[in-house]
């Protein structure tokens, strides 16, 4: 919210400069964002006296205007239509000056005339939005020519941008903030009377006998001069809903003339970020900005009268609001109606028909507390956000009602030229009970760590205007002011008072932590040790989105059964993935299209899949891939094949279980090549898949070469863990190992894997192990065959190996391989 | 039958063997060169082989003199072998020690290992301080439901702190009014989840993903957090600074200043928002004309980090503790941010594009 300085310094007797007030409140709470100065960047720009003005011959849009910029005459061109008479006065940049947007103005040729400066318009100068003619100064104004412009239009002030919290509507205008650093620095804040109408009016015949009201006029600072009382059509107010309504108050202000504002109103919207209109309507925003307190003014000749009628809208009730939208309700809305319908969307927008117009003589001025959930829902419902909705939602002060109205009728009279009614209709359907809170001092001490004496306690509740009912020794009972409903129990008043005094007045001190027994899951240190696991073998740990397109999912051959998303930001991520799949392949993707010879990329998240049960089923899930090419050292690079898919889930198992996993053919998802790849178990437990993309799916993700991708089911991983338990040491052999060769030739058919293990098998535990060091196939080589080298590593864990009993065993090998796997031995 | 010939043959020889071999390896300058002329000699064809092959014609008298004089000569060899090999193993080494050296520059030749995320790499350092003071971590489910995520951490009903925290909601396409399951919006949801599960004393920190519907230049629609909770009996405002002070001090740097401003989340009370001392410009070294052209700190020295409070008794009495016997803070972070001031990433978006470019920098 955009707060002038200036005007909290009219509201506040504070003497502290703006940086300190920005301090003090931001640490209390309203954290002051950004600040800008005003009327600093306008130095060069004077106010000039019209000396003389011609049309520039052939140029009929020119004029050549002398001004008199109090030093000299100078003649200028100028562009605008409205170039005053001679004597008036204008905003005259000099030569050397700097608009705010940069220009810098210099003598130029202009359709042949010398121009020694600019005649400027409010928008030049960012002093408002109007940019159709040049700034023409009011006579009222006293400024000689050669006054600067910022001191003769009074254009100082410092723009506060507060980032409110939800919590405090009470800081939604200028009063509220001007009371909280009346606290803040200790100097008190009175909230004052307003300036009083010239002309005000007794209503009596212009509401309904009996109607309930609320006198304005004690509410004014000064007398006014009672006029006769306008002849008004009589009006009431209904409220049918009093829960969405709980208070309604109407003013009454006749015969004014709608005109522009004066400058310092229009200025000072300029700079709170409203647009000036029209005097009546700038008024209703002055006094929204100055109470926080959303009003509404009605044209009241086009009130269809004498009712005027809060009420929920009927099912696909229709009204235009005053943007020209027509709106349609459900029986969740509230409106404000006469007889011939809505005239307006309660706390959120005026309706069309009914707004001021330029011909608008009499005016209803709305001020309301409405209840903020309505007004909210609407307000979503409506998907329109202004700046009543905003402070309604948040619960304005249903006190502040007569104040309210007293200062709006107040102003539009004044500067409108009208009179004032001196009493306002006031209806109230639940009248405003105070949250009445006991506070302890101690439990203040003990929740904060400090004590928190009870005197200070009384004296900032107080100061932020709580009512002390009752008094005891440890105890009291404060009644929360009605404009901060966020004060509802204990720990809310000893939040304003560790607030009030400061967080920095609490000490620091460090908690005795009680361990828990249980610790950390289990799964959760688990999935840290994967994690650096895959670090370790090589990989680069990505993060993608949880969210995608469904089409992602299509296209990589996953689970389209898939939790959407209800309002995604997008297509493309509008439902929650069932599979990493899709997003690390996309990086791998992108990293080949911007020629990364070499990807290693691992993820390790959850997928999400739909279950009977309200939430998803969550997945945790490391899921690898492999593009491009393996470093060699210097010219030795291989494209990654699946046996460095294999290589990796090796590194990574063993890493983690100290075991080795072991890859079988069997049926793949269909993503994978169906004959390049493998299910991995580890203790023969399925736990993943590994293998090349399907070069289908591959050209559909736009990927290049053979990419491999593998995936490890991490629960289960971790289920295996915790029933595997820690690894287990093995003592080391105490005998020499003898090392022998068999080479074979075999078909294709036999792999490698079940001949190491029958061979392993038949060594009658002697083999410790057998592991292949070559494969060839060539010249020498039969089709459909492969010669095969395996190195046997014999031990006998009891005694050392004789020559003979290897050969023995050895021989009983080459045995096998010839009769079980038609093997040529070598 | 012997012959005198032999004798003299054999004498010759020896002789000529002798002085011929010393001369001939004097010359040799590596060591296959000086094997070679060894083999010359005594190898199976060599000339003092083939000389001992004249053994059996000698007289029976001289053989056993001659044999002895053969077997000297063939350590003699031996020896002046041995030392010409080492010699030749000396300077080779020598010329390896004094030549050039080797080109560095040529590129190392390991299996290198990956890189963890910044993020994780974030985590971890955090998650390792709090763990070291006591706290356990957990986790819970990135779908959730409306009541864990608003309700029951006391957001009033239809209240405009939702706003603050755009929220996905989960079901079919447009269908907003079934609002009960959603993405959660922080993980705070852990507060819920792990407080209706254990009793107090509770200490936990919970990171993990958050989604919020804000996606723009300094906003990305998924992030990461980190909630941390303390509930206890006598858990105190002045504890909640000590500890986040602390932690703020490990992460960054122990000279650091921290303060505590007043600020609101529905679910602690009072609560506030941390700043600590810019580590852009590091503020805390008084440098003012630096602190003073910070962009980061707009020059204040300061930048907000953290955002905490003393658990809302609201938030107990919805988990059934007893409000009155146990208080408790809570505090969360973005961990994206944590990573993107200590490293200086200039871009939230550089986060979740996974450049191996970017990766491979941490």
């Amino acid at each position: 919210m955009l707060v002038s300085f200036r005007w909290l310094q009219e509201l506040c007797p504070v003497d502290a400069g703006v940086d300190e007030v920005a301090h003090r409140i931001s640490l209390a709470g309203l954290e002051v964002e950004a600040m800008e100065e005003k009327g600093k960047n306008l130095t060069g720009v004077v106010i000039a006296e019209v000396r003389a003005k011609s049309p520039l011959p052939k140029k009929d849009k020119l004029t050549l205007v002398t001004v008199f910029d109090g030093e000299n005459e100078l003649e200028v061109v100028c562009g605008a239509a409205n170039v005053p008479e001679p004597g008036g006065r204008v905003l005259f940049a000099r030569s050397g000056a700097v608009l705010p947007n940069g220009m810098e103005i210099a003598p130029r040729k202009v359709a042949g005339a010398e121009s020694n400066g600019m005649i400027c318009s409010e928008a030049e100068l960012e002093i408002g939005i109007d940019a159709d003619g040049i700034f023409v100064v009011d006579p009222d104004t006293e400024a000689l020519p050669g006054t600067s412009v910022a001191d003769a239009l009074d254009l100082y002030d410092v723009i506060l941008d507060i980032g409110l919290t939800p919590n405090r509507p009470d800081c939604l205008g200028h009063v509220g903030i001007a009371r909280e650093i009346g606290v803040l620095l200790g100097v008190g804040f009175t909230s004052r009377k307003a300036a009083g109408p010239r002309r005000s009016f007794a209503a009596a015949g212009s509401f309904q006998a009996g109607e309930p009201t609320t006198k304005l006029a004690p509410l004014w600072d000064n007398d006014s001069e009672a006029v006769d009382t306008p002849k008004l059509p009589a009006i009431f107010v209904e409220i049918a809903d009093g829960d969405r309504c709980p208070r309604y108050g109407a003013a009454l202000v006749s015969g004014v003339k709608i005109a522009p504002s004066p400058f310092w109103l229009r200025y000072r919207l300029h700079n709170l970020g409203l647009r000036a209109l029209s005097n009546v309507v700038d008024a209703t925003n002055l006094i929204l900005l100055e109470w926080g307190h959303p009003i509404h003014a009605f044209d009241l000749e086009r009130l269809a009268g004498p009712k005027v009628l809060v009420r929920r809208a009927t099912q696909g009730e229709k009204m235009a609001t005053l943007d020209e939208v027509e709106r349609t309700f459900t029986e969740d809305d509230l409106l404000i109606c006469d007889a011939d319908g809505p005239v307006a969307v309660a706390g959120v927008m005026g309706g069309r028909d009914t707004e001021i117009r330029d011909e608008t003589s009499d005016v209803l001025i709305e001020c309301a507390y409405f209840d903020p959930r309505s007004i909210r829902r609407t307000s979503r419902r409506l998907g329109l956000h202004t700046d009543s909705s905003h402070r309604f939602e948040r619960g304005v002060d249903p006190g502040a009602v007569p104040r309210v109205l007293a200062s709006a009728a107040s102003l539009i009279a004044e500067l409108g030229g009208g009179a004032a009614a001196t009493t306002a209709i006031d209806r109230i359907s639940i009248p405003f009970e105070p949250n009445s809170i006991r506070f302890r001092p101690a439990r203040a001490a003990q929740l904060l760590g400090t004590p928190v004496p009870q005197e200070e306690s009384l004296r900032i509740l107080e100061s932020l205007g709580c009512q002390v009912v009752e008094q005891g020794d440890d105890a009291f009972i404060a009644d929360a002011p009605s404009w901060r409903p966020d004060l509802g129990r204990e720990v809310d008043l000893i939040e304003e008072v560790a607030r009030v005094r400061g967080y920095e007045e609490i000490p620091t001190a460090v908690p005795r932590v009680h361990p828990s027994e249980a610790g950390t899951s289990g799964l959760l240190k688990f999935v840290d040790r994967l994690r650096e696991a895959a670090v370790a073998s090589g990989l680069y740990e990505a993060v993608n989105y949880g969210f995608l397109s469904i089409d992602d999912l299509r296209k990589a051959r996953v689970s389209i059964d898939a939790v959407p998303l209800a309002n995604p930001l997008s297509e493309e991520r509008s439902v929650m993935r069932t599979s990493l799949l899709p997003g690390l392949t996309a990086a791998a993707t992108r990293a080949q299209r911007r020629g990364a010879t070499e990807v290693r990329l691992f993820e390790l998240a959850r997928t999400f899949h739909p279950t009977d049960d309200t939430l998803p089923r969550e997945d945790t899930v490391l899921a690898i891939t492999l593009a491009g090419q393996r470093a060699g050292w210097i010219g030795g690079e291989q494209s990654f094949d699946l046996y460095d898919g294999k290589g990796v889930i090796q590194a990574v198992l063993e890493r983690v279980f100290g075991q080795k996993p072991k890859l079988t053919v069997g049926e793949l998802p269909s993503f994978l090549h169906p004959k390049r790849g493998a299910r991995v178990t580890l203790a023969s437990r399925p736990v993943g898949f590994v293998g090349e993309m399907h070069p289908d799916v591959g050209d559909d993700l736009g990927l290049i070469g053979r990419v491999i991708y593998a995936e490890l089911d991490v629960e289960g991983l971790y289920a295996l863990s915790e029933e595997l338990g820690p690894t287990q040491a093995r003592d080391l052999p105490k005998y020499p190992a003898v090392a022998r060769d068999i080479a074979m030739l075999v078909r294709d058919q036999f792999s490698a894997g079940e001949i190491a293990d029958a061979l392993r098998e038949v060594s009658k535990g002697l083999a410790e192990s057998v592991r292949l060091f070559d494969l060839y196939r060539g010249d020498q080589i039969p089709d459909g065959h492969r010669s095969l080298a395996f190195r046997v590593t014999y031990r006998d864990p009891d005694g050392t190996l004789t020559d003979k009993r290897v050969d023995k065993v050895h021989a009983s090998l080459a045995k096998l391989a010839s009769d079980r796997f038609e093997a040529t031995i070598r | 039958m012997a012959e005198p010939d032999a004798v003299q043959t054999f004498e010759n020889g020896l002789a000529e063997i002798r002085g011929a071999y010393a001369e001939a390896l004097r010359a040799a300058r590596s060591e296959p060169e000086l094997r070679l002329i060894n083999g010359r000699y005594v190898g199976p064809q060599g000339e003092l082989t083939k000389l001992l092959k004249l053994m059996p014609k000698l007289p029976g008298e001289q053989r056993r003199e001659l044999g002895q004089a053969a077997n000297a000569l063939k350590q003699e060899i031996q020896a002046t072998f041995d030392e010409a090999l080492q010699s030749i193993h000396r300077s080779a080494r020598e010329a390896e020690l004094t030549g050039p050296p080797l080109d560095v520059t040529l590129p190392g030749r390991w299996q290198m290992p990956g890189r963890l995320h910044p993020i994780t790499r974030v985590r971890n350092e955090v998650i390792d301080i709090f763990v070291s003071l006591g706290f356990d971590i957990a986790d819970g489910p990135e779908v959730e439901l409306y009541e864990n995520c608003f309700d029951k951490l006391g957001f009033p009903p239809d209240h405009p702190a939702t706003d603050e925290q755009d929220t996905f909601f989960i079901g079919a396409a447009g269908s907003i009014d079934a609002q009960s399951v959603l993405l959660r919006t922080q993980t705070s949801t852990i507060q819920i989840r792990e407080m209706m599960k254990r009793e107090p004393p509770l200490a936990i920190v919970s990171p993990g993903a958050v989604y919020r519907r804000d996606d723009d230049a300094t906003h990305s629609p998924m992030f990461f957090q980190l909630e941390g909770f303390l509930v206890d009996e006598d858990v105190t405002f002045a504890e909640l600074k000590g500890v986040l002070t602390l932690f703020l001090r490990r992460l960054f740097d122990e000279h650091i200043a921290v303060r505590f401003r007043a600020s609101y989340f529905p679910f602690v009370e009072p609560g506030g928002e941390v700043d600590m001392s810019c580590v852009f410009c590091r503020a805390w070294e008084g440098d003012r004309a630096r602190t003073t052209q910070c962009r980061v700190c707009k020059g204040t020295g300061w930048m907000e980090i953290l955002g905490c409070g003393m658990i809302h008794p609201v938030v107990f009495e919805n988990v059934g503790y007893d409000a009155e016997k146990y208080t408790g803070f809570a505090f969360g972070m973005g961990l994206d941010r944590i990573a993107m001031l200590k490293y200086g990433i200039p871009n939230i978006k550089l986060l979740y594009e996974n450049d191996v470019r970017f990766l491979s920098q941490f």
